[in-house]
């Protein structure tokens, strides 16, 4: 089993200033999975709870040199800590900075190694970033767990298969910032959010308690997938009648997640993204955010990064 | 002359507010726990919003109704009904947005005696709120304030002085005396507990920080320390700004009346400088009054 890239100036940027900041918050230790084409990182595909989360750069996003081998297919996957794997990133990019004449000449080297810690009689898995300076090298060890077996490896590609069913109707967030100041106020009234997403660009969110019904309703946003026209006659009711209307129509879903989750959803914005989308999957089986990223100067979408999460649904038979 | 099928469908308060964190502020001056319940008054002069503990502090907010923007009142007696403070506020703070000027409305009562509140602002996104009311409870005790004799017995002090006074006077706890000597003219504040701890205000050795006073007769008073800091503890960090100074007077029987300004203008950007936008700010504020009951063992006159 082995794995030896160098990270591009791209990468380190992508992974220092937006990435790893924003997967941090998402959980502390997530999974790193390494194939021929793809790095991923992902946040609780194993276990049920919690928001499912799946951060997929082409490996050429990230590296130029990438080698990787192993007897599974030349797949490699393993659980790391964000915030140590973030640490090591930025004090290697500091270390380069300081030291570095352009771009070539300090390269950032990852690869995977066994090591013997101190006071320790077994010898340990980590990833290694390897910083040459002017004159000194600097070498950081992140400890990861064990490689995972042929058989979690299979399990973790089959839960990965599994997310990524796309909802019929995603409709785009026009503000993340201002959404996610809004959600996290709302977290002090009440831990259940009802999101609501129609075909005609609505999106509803809103808490409700015996002492109090709180929600935001926002309108005319872009759709992509299946779309209706709203009707004229909803055009004056209240928020919440009109979406139950369009719930009884089947022009919109409904599903129920912890406010909780969903504020955390929104802290992807720290990774940047052009675009969001938010959409409810196949039979009300899961809340799915989508991030769009693109090619820098343009409005292209950048196909080498992909970034989404699902939220798990509460109580589906309300929806 | 009215029909009552009008009187049904009229609320008796449609009121806009464009500077919802300034409304926020004022009432989080009186939240001074968790689980808080409010009594709130309608009348054609503005809405008054009423707390209460345990027959010794009460709090009040007034809000005058030049401080909305639009304010309609249609109601023939005063309505009073009973939220939850905390819910109340923290639902008005969904409705403030950084940097960005937010419309809210606020409507009472909605189908089911609600408290309606509603983001007016923009057509394509809007943030709402129904707050369930209830039927206020009677506040038990009266909190008549009469002054204490023929000449007030008062002073006005820097609000950040106050609020750091009685921050330190924290660790002796248990309760605290207040005292007013007319010569020197000064006001001490002395903790008593483990320990004690003593805060003294000089009229002419602290000009900046003690305002005003007005005392013809040394007076002194014990309060319980819970109930002191519950008057500044939530004080809006504008207030602290501003610094405009908090007024606290002695009334009969040694009630303790504190009062504080909190400005619900619209943050001025521009133009602070035209006479007109100045005399609407003034108009614009929030006024806040605190009530502290004595402890009963008083060492008075």
């Amino acid at each position: 089993m082995k794995f030896k890239a160098y990270l591009t100036d791209n990468g380190v940027n992508l992974l220092e200033k937006r990435f790893l900041p924003a997967l941090d918050k998402m959980g502390k230790i997530c999974h790193l999975y390494l194939t021929r084409e793809y790095v991923i990182f992902l946040h609780n595909l194993l276990n049920g709870d919690g928001i499912q989360s799946i951060a997929q750069f082409r490996k050429e996003a990230l590296f130029d040199d990438y080698r990787i081998s192993s007897q599974n297919d030349d797949r490699i996957a393993f659980a790391i800590d964000i915030s140590l794997l973030h640490r090591a990133v930025r004090s290697s990019v500091s270390i380069c900075s300081e030291f570095g004449n352009g771009p070539t000449a300090n390269r950032l080297q990852i690869k995977l190694v066994k090591k013997l810690p101190l006071n320790c009689t077994q010898s340990m898995p980590f990833l290694t970033f390897e910083t040459k300076g002017y004159k000194s090298a600097v070498i950081q060890d992140v400890p990861i767990s064990k490689p995972m077996s042929r058989g979690q490896v299979l399990e973790l590609q089959t839960a990965l298969d599994m997310a990524q069913d796309l909802p019929q109707t995603l409709v785009q967030v026009p503000d993340l910032n201002q959404l996610q100041n809004f959600v996290d106020r709302m977290k002090n009234v009440g831990d259940l959010l009802n999101v609501s997403i129609s075909k005609y660009g609505d999106l509803h969110v809103q808490i409700f308690t015996t002492l109090i019904t709180l929600g935001a309703e926002y309108r005319k946003l872009f759709v992509i997938g299946e779309q209706a026209n709203a009707p004229a006659e909803d055009q004056n009711l209240s928020a919440q009648t009109r979406s139950t209307r369009a719930i009884s129509r089947g022009d919109a879903q409904s599903v129920q997640v912890s406010v909780k989750h969903f504020a955390k959803s929104l802290q992807y914005h720290l990774a940047k993204p052009d675009c969001t989308f938010y959409g409810i999957a196949p039979q009300g089986a899961c809340l799915t955010v989508i991030f769009q990223f693109f090619i820098p100067g343009s409005r292209q979408t950048d196909k080498s990064i992909s970034l989404h999460c699902r939220l798990p649904v509460l109580d589906p038979g309300t929806s | 002359m009215s029909s009552s099928a009008v009187d049904a469908e009229a609320p008796d308060l449609v009121c806009q507010l464009d500077n919802v964190q300034g409304l926020v502020d004022a009432f989080t001056a009186v939240r001074w726990k968790r689980h808080q319940d409010a009594v709130i008054e309608l009348s054609e002069h503005g809405i008054v919003l009423i707390v209460e503990e345990s027959g010794c502090l009460q709090a009040k907010v007034y809000l005058q109704r030049e401080v909305f923007i639009r304010y309609e009142y249609s109601a023939q007696a005063r309505p009073r009904f009973g939220v939850s403070l905390g819910i109340f506020v923290d639902s008005l703070n969904t409705f403030s947005v950084p940097g960005r000027l937010s419309i809210v409305e606020i409507k009472y009562p909605g189908p089911d005696m609600q408290l309606l509140l509603k983001s007016v602002d923009s057509l394509d996104a809007c943030i709402y709120a129904e707050i369930r009311t209830r039927i206020p409870e009677t506040i038990s005790w009266d909190y008549n304030f009469e002054p204490a004799g023929s000449s007030p017995l008062s002073f006005t002090v820097k609000s950040a002085a106050l609020k750091e006074a009685i921050d330190d006077l924290e660790w002796p706890g248990s309760s605290v005396q207040i005292s007013l000597e007319p010569s020197p003219p000064s006001v001490t504040f002395k903790g008593e507990g483990h320990g004690d701890l003593q805060v003294d205000f000089m009229y002419y050795a602290n000009t900046d920080l003690l305002i005003s006073f007005h005392c013809d007769r040394p007076v002194s008073y014990r309060y319980k320390y819970k109930f002191l800091r519950a008057t500044t503890s939530n004080i809006p960090s504008s207030v602290i700004r501003e610094n405009r100074g908090s007024k606290l007077t002695i009334g009969r029987g040694g009630m303790l009346k504190v009062q504080h300004l909190v400005s619900v203008a619209r943050p001025s950007t521009s133009h602070p400088h035209i006479d007109s936008a100045g005399y609407q700010q003034l108009s614009r504020i929030a006024f806040i009054e605190f009530f502290v009951k004595p402890e009963e063992d008083t060492t008075d006159d």
